[in-house]
């Protein structure tokens, strides 16, 4: 048995397709592996890496920079395999604010304030010539509830990620621009283990790569879009048509890694976030200190 | 430092930052709350053969899928699951408990109201000290 932690959050949402397209699909009984999802509650991204060192879990679905944080603080928790590359938000706005100059005095939501989600917005601002002062920040964590706020005009301008995105613009909302468009790939979640106990698990921690590479092919297949599009419908409440957008969406861009192959230069721009954003201090930590990728090797993927 | 004494203070940092960020909130990644699709929450209390309240028990809520959520008891003995996807049964999930030097007795499960929507399980776990 494999115990996979994840947050009931990310139970939610897009981010768990990987892991949970596997499941669903067989792909882990296919490599001898009982993985049971475990949820630890109180949850959270800063709590996963905890429920790791207090035996509740084996591996885990972490954001990078929660990563980075507890292996500062002392943890050996590493990655192991790369779950997201590169997410997508999109600044989506009332439908009567043509360009993200006219944001100047409105009120846009953002998330957390040490988060990659407002330092890639913040970049985009400034893209077009706005400082984080020129307009009213609101801070709402969630893309549900920042989609809520724009709905409910309290908010003329939000992030979101997908579905959410794409089910406001086919609400009439407006699109602005997108994170990627203002901040370099960076590697936003992972699967993470501690060392001391992958080191005793190599073998089955390389069956778990191969599902999970496994899963990332049939993401791209278009022969197998049915079954993605119902994990999506499942998982996010979306609509078929929606999650069919979700896809298109992310063909032909490196959102989602090819085998779970990690980029050692995108956790270090993780750590380049966290630095500007004053979360870590200078000197930067190097990246290959929060990665493993013997299981990455062992299981054939570079 | 000793890998205990690394633990301690790795889930001190994490407890303390939680309790700063507003307790049970789960935030960090873009995160969705509870929804309409959520099925009954699970809650009751963890005792000792005496009927006294254990604290900082593992309490599991396991449907017959695999999925698990996983807590743990305050000081009262007391804790609280949010429920699942409402189009699981609650007639599936079982709840059990654990704690280093305990073992698991019995776990009661107080029925539910006749009527109406069930919105919440109540199950009291019993550990004996082994």
């Amino acid at each position: 048995m494999l115990r996979y932690g994840q947050a009931l959050s990310a139970q939610k949402s897009i981010y768990s397709l990987p892991v949970t397209l596997a499941e669903r699909e067989g792909l882990f009984r296919r490599e001898g592996i009982d993985l049971r999802i475990v949820i630890p509650v109180p949850g959270g991204a800063d709590l996963m890496i905890a429920a790791l060192h207090d035996d509740t879990v084996d591996v885990t679905h972490v954001a990078t920079p929660f990563l980075v944080r507890a292996a500062l603080a002392g943890s050996d928790a590493v990655a192991i395999a790369a779950e997201f590359n590169d997410p997508i938000y999109s600044l989506v706005a009332r439908p009567e604010i043509a360009r993200i100059a006219d944001l100047k005095g409105r009120v846009v939501a953002l998330a957390d304030p040490g988060g990659s989600i407002t330092y890639s917005m913040r970049k985009l601002l400034a893209l077009h010539g706005l400082r984080e002062s020129d307009v009213q920040v609101k801070t709402i964590d969630g893309t549900p509830a920042r989609l809520n706020c724009l709905r409910r005009g309290g908010c003329d301008a939000v992030p979101l990620g997908q579905p959410q995105d794409l089910v406001a613009q086919a609400e009439g909302y407006r699109l602005l621009g997108v994170s990627n468009d203002a901040v370099p790939p960076y590697l936003y979640t992972v699967t993470a283990a501690r060392r001391s106990w992958a080191a005793a698990n190599p073998d089955l921690l390389a069956r778990y790569v191969r599902a999970l590479a496994a899963s990332f092919a049939m993401i791209r297949d278009p022969q197998k879009r049915r079954p993605v599009v119902d994990a999506i419908v499942d998982i996010t409440g979306a609509s078929p048509a929606i999650a069919e957008g979700v896809l298109q969406l992310y063909a032909g861009k490196k959102v989602l890694p090819e085998r779970g192959e990690i980029d050692v230069k995108g956790i270090a721009q993780v750590i380049a976030f966290m630095g500007q954003t004053g979360q870590i201090k200078a000197p930067l930590p190097d990246a290959n200190r929060f990665v493993d990728l013997r299981y990455l090797e062992r299981a054939g993927i570079r | 430092m000793p890998p205990a004494k690394v633990l301690a203070l790795l889930v001190l940092v994490v407890r303390v930052s939680v309790a700063l960020a507003g307790g049970n909130r789960d935030r960090g990644q873009d995160e969705v709350g509870p929804g309409p699709d959520e099925g009954p929450s699970y809650f009751g209390v963890v005792l000792d053969a005496a009927g006294k309240p254990v604290d900082d028990a593992r309490v599991t809520a396991t449907h017959r899928d695999g999925l698990a959520m996983v807590t743990r008891s305050n000081t009262a003995g007391a804790y609280k699951l949010p429920g699942f996807n409402k189009k699981f049964s609650a007639d599936d999930v079982k709840i059990s408990c654990a704690k280093p030097g305990y073992r698991q007795m019995r776990v009661f499960r107080h029925p539910p109201p006749r009527s109406g929507q069930v919105k919440a399980v109540e199950t009291e776990c019993r550990l004996q000290k082994s």
